[in-house]
């Protein structure tokens, strides 16, 4: 599992009010908030947007090692397009070296896709790192998610520990053995192989676990109805303050067009 | 090949949800009218868990290396169940490694998902017309793993350049995304030959995986 780069879910076990939060209501406050940063484009939101990260993230009590380690990856794919930004777009010179200028639009451009992804990135994770992801998908399928997708969605959860661990092992023997160190198309036959051998495999075992689960009453037995939602005095108060503040952005964005469109 | 957090305005995100929303209504629907919808269920729970293994593995390209996006294999091999297998993998991507981002699944979902579906159609539709020669199905998986691959790269290009919050000339946008998308013909090639080869190697080896029940 390591091997292939996969991590398990990233909840963090720390008391804080927003993992008392009752995840659906974390679920659609934390969304509402999403929607409302990804519909920021004035620059002079900027600094209010990324206030909202530093305090739901010290309101979630997650260690800053936890925002750096999972900054990586995404981090790594957004520089590539947030530093060739200014030298692209724009027409504001403001320094030139031969062919090469940077350019005011440009940069700021790139500050705002940088604070809604940082904002965006940072709310996604106080959602990640103070729910468990089992809680996370029983609060998905109470807020109506159909049952098709979060049976498929723990289903494939379960098993990708095994098929990762499973195909790391043909991988090592298949090297072991030599295989495949021609050139890129003997490696794509390879690769072809081992993962038809997988698929193959996991179709053969899914057989198994369909005759499992029947036995056990899948498909057979009536689903419980869903939970009715309790009144939770601070869950809902946290609901209403992130539904607020979010529509306190779109309204404060929808303003500052207006002046400016005015102006 | 996702469209991280905060790229997209707000109203492309949403548009995204509804998009994925619908295809997601059209294939629920599809497989519901099957005669036991539940059996495809771990069925396509296991091959998606064993497509998102598959797609981490890297390959070397000189001088870089590429993963591959599997949309099309997934659209061939799963049917009406590609879509939901899709958004379940960039759902799980997103809480694994950050990869993609909430406000921007609905987009990457239909970005990807619709063309599996195209992918879909075009194998069954080959599958049923043409001959049962040997090379005929690992063809048609090239040729539908490369359409499926190359649509999802062009609305990726096209989405990312035309939401820049800067100014860019028309003409200049166009060339940009012209350029992309012709330097990833080799990627959507691999891709192509990569579907190819496993679906001459299911087609030995268990042809019902290749049956559409979905």
């Amino acid at each position: 599992m390591r091997q292939l780069g996969l991590n398990t879910t990233p909840c963090v076990a720390v008391a804080s009010l927003v993992h008392q939060w009752e995840p659906r209501f974390k679920l659609v406050g934390l969304l509402g908030l999403i929607v409302a940063v990804a519909n920021v484009t004035d620059r002079r939101l900027i600094p209010v947007i990324l206030a909202i990260a530093v305090a739901m993230y010290a309101l979630a009590r997650l260690p800053l090692s936890f925002w750096c380690d999972r900054l990586r990856y995404p981090g790594f794919f957004l520089m590539g397009m947030v530093v060739a930004l200014p030298f692209l777009t724009g027409k504001t010179v403001v320094w030139q070296w031969g062919w090469l200028s940077l350019r005011t639009e440009g940069l700021w451009a790139a500050l705002l896709i940088t604070s809604r992804f940082i904002t965006i990135f940072t709310l996604g994770l106080v959602l990640l790192g103070t729910t468990p992801f089992l809680s996370l998908v029983k609060a998905m399928q109470q807020l109506g998610l159909p049952t098709l997708l979060t049976d498929m969605l723990l289903l494939t959860y379960r098993y990708l520990q095994d098929l990762a661990e499973h195909l790391s092992k043909l991988q090592r023997s298949a090297q072991l053995r030599g295989v495949g160190k021609q050139g890129t198309i003997a490696r794509l036959q390879l690769l072809a192989a081992l993962s038809g051998s997988l698929l193959v495999q996991s179709y053969d075992r899914s057989e198994d676990i369909y005759r499992a689960m029947r036995l056990r009453g899948y498909g057979h037995l009536r689903r419980s109805a869903a939970a009715p939602i309790s009144v939770d005095v601070g869950s809902a108060i946290g609901l209403g303050l992130s539904l607020l503040t979010a529509g306190g952005l779109i309204a404060a964005e929808w303003l500052l067009n207006h002046v400016q469109g005015n102006a | 090949m996702h469209i991280n957090d905060g790229i997209l305005p707000a109203p492309v995100c949403i548009a995204g949800y509804g998009l994925t929303g619908l295809a997601t209504w059209f294939s629920l629907r599809q497989i519901n009218r099957t005669k036991d919808p539940t059996r495809g269920i771990p069925r396509a729970s296991m091959l998606t868990s064993a497509f998102f293994v598959a797609s981490l593995i890297h390959i070397p390209v000189p001088p870089a290396s590429v993963h591959l996006v599997l949309n099309g294999l997934l659209g061939c091999i799963l049917g009406y169940y590609a879509f939901p297998a899709i958004l379940v993998g960039l759902f799980l991507q997103a809480v694994m490694f950050g990869h993609g981002g909430f406000s921007t699944l609905g987009v990457n979902a239909a970005m990807m998902g619709i063309p599996a579906l195209v992918a879909y159609y075009l194998f069954r539709w080959g599958d049923r017309i043409l001959p049962t020669v040997r090379w005929v199905r690992p063809g048609l998986a090239f040729v539908a793993a490369a359409i499926g691959v190359g649509l999802a790269v062009l609305i990726f290009f096209g989405l990312t350049v035309t939401n820049l919050p800067a100014e860019i000339d028309a003409g200049a946008e166009r060339t940009a995304i012209a350029t992309l998308v012709v330097a990833h013909l080799p990627a959507i090639l691999l891709e192509g030959l990569f579907a190819g080869m496993l679906v001459a190697f299911l087609d030995r080896v268990k042809p019902e995986l290749l049956e559409h029940n979905g």
